[in-house]
């Protein structure tokens, strides 16, 4: 068949790595990030948390503030579950789309549950003779991150 | 601008100009989210044009991979975990070699067709 125009595709033909080389090399860097995870070897570990429907980026001694009341009191300690990622220096953790709950370990201690700043909300139409004005204040909690742990259980 | 003018000095003047702040404020909060969300976007498509793929590629080979990020994130993430933005780079990237491969089958032409070329004279 002659060449046209469309016998072949407008993207550049790229060819995929062998799937056996490709799974020992897997395999090779599944093993050496398993062992610098069993030995310690990762300066400070940075999370990707879903939490009060947002994703936060955490790291150990750090300040988080909702917008909402958490149903525990001053002082409780929370394990996060739904971590989208983890990651320190060398390496990351990527979940499709969490990671294990045997993966990844992260404390929180509820501080503070304080109320936000008065918020107005004011409507106001011109020449109508209308406006509404109406103080809003949210409650808000303050988490402060513990400790953020990995354990070397990658397959 | 800190009510310039008379409007911090006279009262009625000062009534009108606090009220149309105040209505501003509660209108800037909604436009707020959607201001943040294309600041995000342009980040986004800026880092990823350093390693060589385009935002739309990016964004929709991530969902593919089932990797849920948001946006923020991901902006956050190309700004402080400059090596961690690389590898959701490659992972995009390789996503989308795997779709161009699978969009192109097996090769072969289709039974029951001919090709052949005309010539115009």
């Amino acid at each position: 068949v002659a060449k046209t125009s469309l016998t072949s595709p407008p993207w550049p033909e790229v060819k995929l790595p062998d799937p056996v080389e490709e799974a020992k090399y897997h395999a090779e860097v599944v093993q050496k990030v398993n062992k610098m995870i069993a030995t310690g070897q990762y300066g400070r570990l940075f999370a990707v948390v879903h939490f009060a429907s947002k994703q936060w980026k955490i790291t150990s001694e750090d300040l988080i503030m909702m917008d909402n009341v958490l149903e525990a009191e001053c002082g409780d300690r929370i394990r996060m579950e739904k971590v989208l990622l983890v990651g320190a220096d060398d390496f990351t953790l990527i979940g499709r789309p969490l990671l294990g709950k045997d993966l990844v370990r992260v404390e929180a201690t509820v501080i503070e549950k304080t109320e936000s700043w008065p918020k107005i909300n004011m409507r106001f139409w011109k020449r109508h003779n209308y406006q509404r004005k109406k103080i809003i204040v949210n409650p808000q909690t303050v988490l402060r991150i513990n400790t953020i742990e990995i354990f070397p259980c990658l397959s | 601008q800190h009510f310039r003018g008379r409007k911090n000095r006279c009262y009625k003047l000062a009534v009108r100009s606090v009220r149309r702040a105040f209505v501003k404020s509660t209108k800037a909060r909604r436009e707020k989210k959607r201001f943040l969300r294309a600041l995000w976007i342009t980040r986004i498509e800026a880092a990823s044009l350093e390693h060589g793929l385009k935002y739309p590629a990016f964004i929709s080979d991530l969902l593919k991979s089932q990797v849920e990020l948001n946006r923020k994130m991901i902006a956050d993430l190309a700004i402080y975990e400059p090596k961690t933005f690389k590898s959701l780079a490659a992972l995009a990237q390789r996503r989308r070699q795997e779709g161009f491969l699978a969009a192109l089958g097996d090769g072969k032409e289709p039974e029951g067709i001919f090709s052949r070329i005309v010539h115009h004279y």
